[in-house]
């Protein structure tokens, strides 16, 4: 079985987030970038399934300008056998229907009989590609993923639903996996892996060699985002202000209000 | 201009996530039409289209008596030529999400996830795990938008209600539903409890919710409890973990020490009485739901505050 790990590069969680000229996304310049964590744990469940045997071989895929090639380099040290790099600015403003139709693409073409992914990214937080590549393959999907066990066929597969309770779904293979986040602990690169990631292919691809020309980009976009904005303030909460003495005293006293003390 | 409400059955009834689907229709404007996916479900679909859905079609189906992606994909791709819906608005539920997105790629439809307002032809959602919004415009013929549930009231009027079986071909799922399992019972119940302390990733390793934020809550006679990146990161297991994919609680006091608030979290813990908030970002979303905030180091104040808690009560 071939899996192939969809990552997306996001800003660091801690990356300060400023907003650009266009006041339609943040301004990227000079900040920090990370796997994504969903993905992050998408890729450890199939470098898993790989030490168990049940996959034969673990590509990564990802969407992006140069930078992404970090990300990439990062997968490989984990364990990743090779890395497909999907960099073309005629992918710029792809809304996600664009995305997972580059994606669904590398998939068929490296013959992935399964897509594991995130089940969102954490910066466009929409929960939106998983799902559409496997409406676009025309093959089973499950989202929120925090068990899969390999079958003869393909998985079975626990998604999480509300207030803890989990759903056991079969599905058989190829099909696509959106996994949610704390369903293993995430490896880090060791040294080896690391120097062992610099001999390991990167395929750099462009919309074009997937066959996507005019499909992808702002171009093809239905949906784009016009405004990013801080959310509006309410009152919020009162400010408790002075040294650290003066504060705990104040909250000393709330607590002592509220009769809890 | 047609939208499509997609009714969510739970425990037997339509949930109160889909009635704010139709005050959110109300927003848009436009003819609204239902509809029930189930088996045997003819008498939710009738209490739908009488509370406001108006003209509810009932895809009723023994193969549809469990969630599963492929017929409730092909059930909305359905409902939406029945209707010639233009708008397709669905909860944003697990269900939700796992199969609106292929209902817009089927479709070749614009989709919009977790919207929680619609203003000036745009709709408004959360990005950056809370910390922006952002004003998303759709220019296709169809659009599919999930919606936060709990983002607006149920809808209360009532409708001249009907029904319509809809035929949906579930020959041949590409998913099948096992069973739906209850989770273990918790050994670190929250939901009784009436003081909460809770930690998140600012509390910056294992050990020190042992050490700062353990004796906080042991001061005050309440019970620690966590966001999920702790969770996720092995620091504490599930059963601290407050939120909508953990515990929902409703304390008298949640002190959120190092939480920066994202959705899932305050889904869990916006119903306790009191909530103060200490963190060291002022912009941090907790201090939007909490009363009372220090904008601050956690490692500083909470020991002194555990100190001052215990020489309190002497």
């Amino acid at each position: 079985m071939k899996i192939l790990v969809c990552l997306k590069q996001v800003p660091h969680q801690d990356a300060r987030l400023d907003i650009a000229s266009d006041g339609a996304w943040i301004k990227e310049d000079g900040i920090k970038f990370e796997i994504n964590s969903y993905d992050s744990f998408a890729l450890e469940e199939a470098l898993r399934l790989k030490d168990a045997g049940a996959a034969t071989e673990v590509i990564v895929a990802s969407i992006g300008p140069e930078r992404v090639t970090q990300a990439l380099r990062t997968a490989l040290g984990m364990g990743a056998d090779r890395a497909v790099h999907v960099k073309d600015p005629a992918l710029d403003g792809s809304d996600a229907l664009g995305i997972a139709r580059t994606l669904a693409a590398v998939a068929k073409s490296v013959g992935a009989d399964a897509v594991l992914m995130g089940l969102m990214s954490d910066d466009g937080n929409a929960s939106a590609v998983g799902p559409m590549i496997g409406e676009l393959l025309g093959v089973p999907s499950a989202s929120g993923v925090v068990k899969e066990e390999k079958t003869a066929t393909g998985f079975t597969v626990e998604r999480e639903l509300e207030g803890g309770a989990l759903e056991v779904v079969e599905v058989s293979a190829p099909c696509v996996l959106a996994v949610q986040t704390g369903l293993n602990q995430v490896r880090y690169a060791s040294l080896k892996g690391i120097m062992a990631a610099k001999k390991k292919p990167i395929d750099v691809k462009t919309a074009a060699d997937l066959g996507l020309a005019g499909q992808v980009g702002a171009g093809a976009a239905k949906v784009k985002i016009q405004k990013i904005y801080a959310p509006p303030k309410g009152t919020g909460a009162q400010i408790l202000k002075g040294s650290a003495d003066e504060v705990v005293t104040g909250l000393v006293g709330k607590i002592k209000e509220l009769g809890l003390l | 201009m047609t939208i499509l409400v997609v009714g969510e059955i739970q425990k037997g009834s339509v949930r109160e996530a889909s009635y704010e689907l139709i005050t959110f229709a109300k927003k848009l404007g436009g003819d609204v039409k239902g509809l029930i996916i189930g088996s045997g479900c003819g008498a939710e679909a009738e209490a739908f289209a009488k509370k406001g859905a108006g003209s509810v079609y009932v895809a009723d189906e023994p193969a549809l008596a469990n969630y599963n992606v492929d017929g409730w994909t092909r059930a909305i791709k359905a409902a939406v030529a029945a209707s010639g819906a233009t708008t397709v608005l669905i909860s944003n539920t697990p269900s939700g999400w796992d199969c609106a997105a292929r209902v817009a790629a089927g479709l070749d439809a614009g989709f919009v996830s977790d919207a929680f307002d619609f203003a000036d032809g745009a709709f408004v959602r959360r990005v950056f795990n809370g910390k922006l919004d952002a004003k998303v415009v759709s220019s296709a013929a169809k659009t599919v938008v999930t919606v936060q549930p709990g983002a607006c009231k149920p809808f209360e009027g009532s409708a001249d209600g009907k029904t319509e079986k809809l035929a949906v071909d579930v020959s041949g799922l590409k998913a099948k539903f096992v069973e739906t399992k209850v989770a273990a019972a918790k050994g670190h119940d929250l939901t009784k409890a009436e003081i909460i302390v809770s930690g998140g990733r600012g509390v910056g390793a294992p050990e020190k919710f042992t050490e700062v934020i353990q004796p906080l809550a042991d001061a005050l006679g309440g019970q620690m409890g966590a966001s999920r990146p702790v969770v996720d990161a092995g620091w504490l297991p599930h059963e601290y973990q407050v939120g909508s994919s953990g515990q929902i609680v409703t304390p008298k006091l949640y002190l959120a020490c190092g939480i920066s608030g994202a959705i899932q979290h305050l889904v869990g813990m916006k119903g306790a009485n009191y909530i103060i908030a200490i963190n060291k970002d002022p912009d941090a979303p907790i201090f939007e739901v909490a009363q009372l905030g220090v904008v601050g180091d956690l490692f500083e104040i909470v020991p002194k505050l555990t100190a001052a808690v215990k020489a309190a009560k002497g």
